[in-house]
């Protein structure tokens, strides 16, 4: 049986009483039959509303593996640290986890900024990280295993299906201020030239900005006919508001979006979003059997029957068992070991099977993409069939045939 | 340029909506209350509670919203402002701490979450009102869509402000709070009781705030940290105004408005916030006392 | 010298030699943590400084210490190793080519807008000297136009609050040469004469150590000449002191400066040892955090305010272990703070100083209590 989260925040909690003896005298002794791990999410502040889900769902996925007996006979002991929604304390937390508590690897951060905050520790100190949120690509890490979606898998099909489906023209492209939002823009860009469609406008807001009526207002004067939206976090649901609060309707003028999951339909309430479309690899909707248990199991284990998932979620749920499976195929728990490990490791995942790149340590994905229905899930209109190679710098003209990012590092000759 | 006029009239009002409580607290008993945007947090939570235990809509909440924040604002004066009257930089830092306490017992479902009972309405996450279907039918004047919702927000911003005008300017009350207003310790001489006086106004100024946060609710998320970034908005309107001036209010939040919804249509909302910003400073460095002031105190 | 002051000299020369000899107890990744929270320490120095001694709130530090940050960052970024890689003669930070315009030359002068901006910081030494002088400078600028119209108490708490606020939305909207939102991360380390700063070593910790210490002393001193004795007569009534002839603006804009340099030494320290710089260093919440260490730890005191700083954060760290402890423990500080302004003004340093009062009088003779202020703290 799974552990049930009450217990587990118990146990948790005693073994972080233990490590937090002040001033490390003591070094907490390891006990020969658990491998520790690290999760590093905010559990507090303002990012703690999504957050909080993937800290629960990763240590969800520990309590599977561990009542399913372990990792080589091993228990897997998280240690849980609380990012506290600010690249600063993320960085403490990170050392910590690292230099004192000797992690072999943590799973963690869901902004950029949070990961950028982190990185250096761990490619100073040749630990691993385990990152599950869709991001901007451009990175090329020996030190960071990334099973969120890179641009190419969240809009290499969805803007020709725009285009084509929707018969959509004029793009108004708009996204909150910082650069995930910005390389997506950067890609759409050249796919939308390439299509044969055009873009009307790029426009940025402040992230957690939540006034959207001048911004709406000039996308209703833009005369463009879609609008893509990268915009995160709670701008989204403001902006969703004003969006219709404007007479704007989702049947002339959709928003194609990259960013806006369950967790913000929720928090918007359908209604504001019905007939809108997503681009995502996972969708709570998805209708197989592996993802209808999961969602038992997850609503199960953070005991509230009505708990969405999504896709950041799900990728912190299926990473931790692709890190058991490269821990098991190397024999050991060591950073360097679980790397090499983890190359071309594959799990089928509630989005469907998934498999790690050898050589850029990104995941192969499923694109697809929802239409958003009254009652909060999306109906999946479009299935890319497969997973497709994970490309973090298609920006620059990466493709299948000519990886920029391989297993020997960055080729930066070819940006 | 109707619609450019009328989002600068509408972020005018919003910012209105937020300052009238502070005008009030501030220009009347000299409080800094960096609780105020906690309040407004408070009315959007009663807006969901209202919502979500007595099946009520968004008109009902405010009302309600109202009383609750009144009856909070009473409680924090009673407890905290009431010991710091004179200490006006220590009132900043008293409230700043009140808002950590407030923002707190939402995330925390008032300490039940120790005992791993979860209340639908509380807790870190995001909640959400539902908007009355009749906001969200617009219709068109010619070329101009009038949105129902920001309409009611300007409509009902101008009543209160309009209702704040005739509370300090037509009432026995209001006179007795001008009166401190100018000059505390000889309103007290002439038999005014100051301090029922400014309890009663600070439980106005809090009313005030909950009525702002239901509102708000209706077009923004509401989550325990939303109130943070409108205390800021809100002195910045009750600063460059003029300490304790409603007209001076009303002139800054107008006038920051428009700036802000010109410059955010002709360019961009990251621009048009700095150039806020910039005559704020600018503003206050040139009037101290702000565009609209008396002499006093 | 009398006999309190004997004693506040012996606090003093025991937290400095507390923090010589922390070395000897804790490591690497202790030594590290508690480096930055000496860090913190001197930013609630700085707070004290500015709003202790001269009356002054400004409730917009984390400027002055995020600039100090990022100048030094600007340089330690173009030291790094991918600086070096990206394909050109000079070094070139890596987030410059994913912001640039595909096919701009990738070169510092050019390759976006403004870039060439970076291009004294390939010196480390100007880092450094921008870290102090550029928050300095400012700090004057600023501090003139608002001392000049004599501007006072809560109009400069909203002047600086503004203003850092309008600093952190240029900082992030200019990403091609600041990287916006996530910051400035992979640095190379800060080097003295071919002796590299890794942040995990008992050099770095020293290197922080030091410059508390001096910092300490200094405005210890400086409090304590002329100078700062007429700046606190300009606290106490500003228009006496202006009749007394004293030119009030000068005095207050002097020590607006020095608590700006240090807050933006502070920021400089602070990237040694954290190895990034983001625009969170000047959110609200941060400069607002800061003057609660101070009046935590007693604003009229420097030592008691830059103790307020290290003994809350080291408190927040080790509970931080447990997610409910977190959520409680933010309340327990708001609480906490709320007390602190209601009944204990002066924060811990006052406590201290009633404490002693108490000792000194209790050997001399009996005497009724220095100030009201005591009469709810655990000295009852």
């Amino acid at each position: 049986m799974a552990l049930t989260r009450r217990t587990f925040v118990t146990t948790t909690a005693l073994g972080a009483a233990a490590l937090a003896a002040p001033y490390g005298f003591v070094r907490n002794a390891k006990a020969a039959d658990e491998i520790e791990v690290g999760v590093l999410f905010s559990l507090t502040g303002g990012l703690s509303i999504i957050e909080k889900s993937l800290a629960d769902v990763t240590l969800m996925a520990i309590s599977e593996i561990n009542a399913a007996g372990g990792v080589m006979g091993k228990q897997i002991k998280p240690v849980v640290e609380d990012g506290a929604s600010d690249p600063k304390t993320y960085n403490e937390k990170a050392n910590k986890l690292v230099v004192r508590d000797r992690v072999p690897t943590v799973f963690g951060s869901y902004t950029s900024a949070s990961r950028k905050a982190v990185l250096p520790v761990f490619e100073r100190r040749r630990n691993l990280y385990f990152y599950p949120t869709y991001y901007e690509g451009f990175e090329c890490s020996k030190n960071v295993v990334y099973t969120g979606a890179v641009p190419n898998q969240q809009l290499s099909n969805f803007i020709p299906w725009i285009i084509d489906n929707l018969g959509k023209k004029k793009f108004f492209i708009v996204g909150s201020n910082y650069i995930y939002p910005r390389e997506m823009a950067k890609v759409c860009k050249i796919l939308i030239e390439a299509n044969g469609a055009e873009w009307v406008a790029d426009e940025y807001l402040e992230l957690g900005h939540s006034e959207w009526g001048a911004m709406v207002n000039r996308i209703k004067d833009s005369g463009c006919d879609v609008v893509l939206s990268n915009v995160v976090g709670d701008s989204v649901v403001a902006f969703y508001r004003e969006f219709k609060n404007q007479g704007l309707t989702h049947d002339k003028l959709p928003i194609c979006a990259t960013v806006t999951s369950e967790i913000e339909i929720a928090a918007m309430g359908p209604e504001f979003a019905v007939g809108s479309y997503t681009s995502f690899p996972y969708f709570q909707a998805i209708d197989t059997d592996v993802n209808k248990a999961f969602i038992e199991r997850y609503r199960m284990f953070v005991n509230d029957p009505n708990a969405v998932t999504h896709h950041a979620l799900e990728s912190s749920y299926f990473q931790v068992f692709l890190w058991k499976q490269a821990v098991e195929k190397a024999g050991e728990a060591t950073p360097q070991a679980i790397v090499e490990g983890v190359k071309g490791q594959e799990f089928d995942a509630p989005n469907g099977h998934v498999k790690i790149d050898p050589e850029n340590l990104h995941t192969y994905l499923t694109p697809r993409i929802a239409e958003w229905q009254a009652d909060g899930q999306g109906k999946i209109v479009d299935d890319y069939g497969a997973p497709i190679r994970p490309l973090p710098y298609v920006a620059y003209g990466e493709t299948d045939d000519n990886l920029f990012c391989s297993a020997a590092g960055l080729d930066s000759s070819k940006l | 340029m109707a619609e450019v006029v009328f989002i600068g009239l509408s972020l005018g009002s919003i910012l209105l909506l937020i300052a009238l409580g502070l005008t009030i607290t501030y220009g009347a008993m000299g409080v800094i209350n960096m609780a105020h945007g906690e309040m407004v947090m408070i009315g959007a939570y009663t807006a969901v509670w209202t919502q979500i235990y007595l099946g009520l809509n968004l008109f009902f909440a405010i009302p309600i919203a109202f009383l609750v924040t009144a009856g909070l604002g009473l409680l924090m004066e009673r407890v905290v402002v009431r010991r710091l009257y004179g200490r006006l930089l220590d009132t900043l830092l008293a409230t700043w701490g009140v808002a950590i306490l407030i923002q707190q017992a939402i995330v925390l479902e008032f300490g039940l979450r120790f005992f791993d009972i979860r209340v639908e309405g509380l807790g870190p996450g995001l909640q959400k009102v539902d908007v009355p279907p009749v906001f969200l039918q617009t219709f068109s004047i010619g070329d101009f869509v009038i949105q129902p919702y920001r309409t009611f927000i300007i409509v009902l911003t101008a009543g209160l402000a309009l209702l704040t005008w005739w509370l300090l300017y037509r009432t026995a009350y209001g006179m007795q709070v001008r009166a401190i207003m100018r000059n505390p310790s000889m309103a007290a001489s002439c038999g005014i009781d100051v301090k029922r006086s400014n309890a009663l106004t600070f439980a106005f100024g809090s009313g005030l705030a909950g009525v702002a946060g239901v509102m708000i609710s209706g077009f923004r998320t509401v989550f325990p940290d939303m109130g943070t970034p409108m205390v800021v908005d809100g002195f910045m309107v009750v600063v460059v105004g003029g300490v304790g001036s409603l007209l001076g209010s009303i002139a800054s939040a107008g006038l920051l408005g428009q700036l802000n919804g010109v410059i955010a249509s002709l360019s961009n909302d990251i621009l048009a916030r700095a150039v806020v910003f910039g005559t704020v400073i600018l503003i206050i460095m040139w009037r101290p006392k702000g565009l609209f002031s008396f002499k006093g105190r | 010298m009398t006999a309190k002051s004997r004693l506040e000299l012996l606090a003093y020369c025991l937290f400095i030699a507390g923090t010589l000899v922390m070395p000897q107890f804790l490591d690497e990744f202790w030594l590290n943590r508690v480096s930055k929270y000496l860090i913190y320490g001197m930013l609630a120095v700085a707070i004290a400084l500015s709003w202790g001694y001269a009356g002054v709130l400004n409730l917009g530090q984390g400027l002055f210490f995020g600039m100090g940050a990022y100048m030094l960052a600007m340089s330690l970024k173009l030291s790094s190793f991918t600086s070096l890689q990206q394909g050109s003669d000079e070094p070139v930070p890596d987030f410059m080519l994913w912001n640039a315009e595909p096919g701009a030359p990738t070169d510092l002068c050019c390759i976006t807008p403004g870039s060439f901006l970076w291009i004294p910081f390939q010196e480390q030494w100007f880092g450094v000297a921008m870290g102090l002088v550029l928050p300095a400078l400012l700090a004057g600028v600023l501090g003139y136009a608002m001392f000049k119209n004599r501007i006072s108490g809560v109009f400069i708490a909203i002047i600086t609050l503004a203003m850092v606020l309008l600093v952190r939305l240029l900082v992030i909207d200019a990403q091609p040469i600041t990287n916006g939102f996530n910051g400035l991360t992979d640095l190379g380390w800060f080097t003295i004469s071919g002796f590299e700063f890794d942040p995990y070593l008992v050099e770095t910790y020293y290197l922080v150590a030091g410059c508390l210490a001096v910092t300490l002393i200094g405005t210890r001193l400086l409090v304590n000449t002329r100078a700062g004795l007429i700046l606190q007569a300009i606290r106490e009534d500003d228009s006496r002191a202006r009749y007394l002839g004293f030119n009030v603006a000068a005095y207050q804009v002097f020590f607006f400066m020095v608590s700006s340099a240090i807050a933006g030494i502070a920021g400089m320290l602070y990237v040694v040892s954290a190895e990034f710089a983001s625009p969170t260093f000047m959110d609200l919440t941060f400069s607002i955090t800061m003057v609660v260490w101070a009046a935590v730890g007693g604003r009229h005191s420097l030592l008691g305010a830059c103790i307020g700083a290290i003994l809350i954060n080291t408190v927040e760290a080790t509970v931080s272990e447990s997610e409910m402890f977190v959520e409680a423990w933010k309340a327990i500080i708001g609480l906490l703070f709320v007390l602190i302004v209601l009944f204990l003004p002066r924060g811990l340093a006052g406590l201290a100083s009633d404490l002693c009062d108490r000792l000194l009088a209790g050997t001399a003779k009996k005497r009724p209590a220095a100030s009201t202020s005591v009469r709810t703290g655990p000295a009852e």
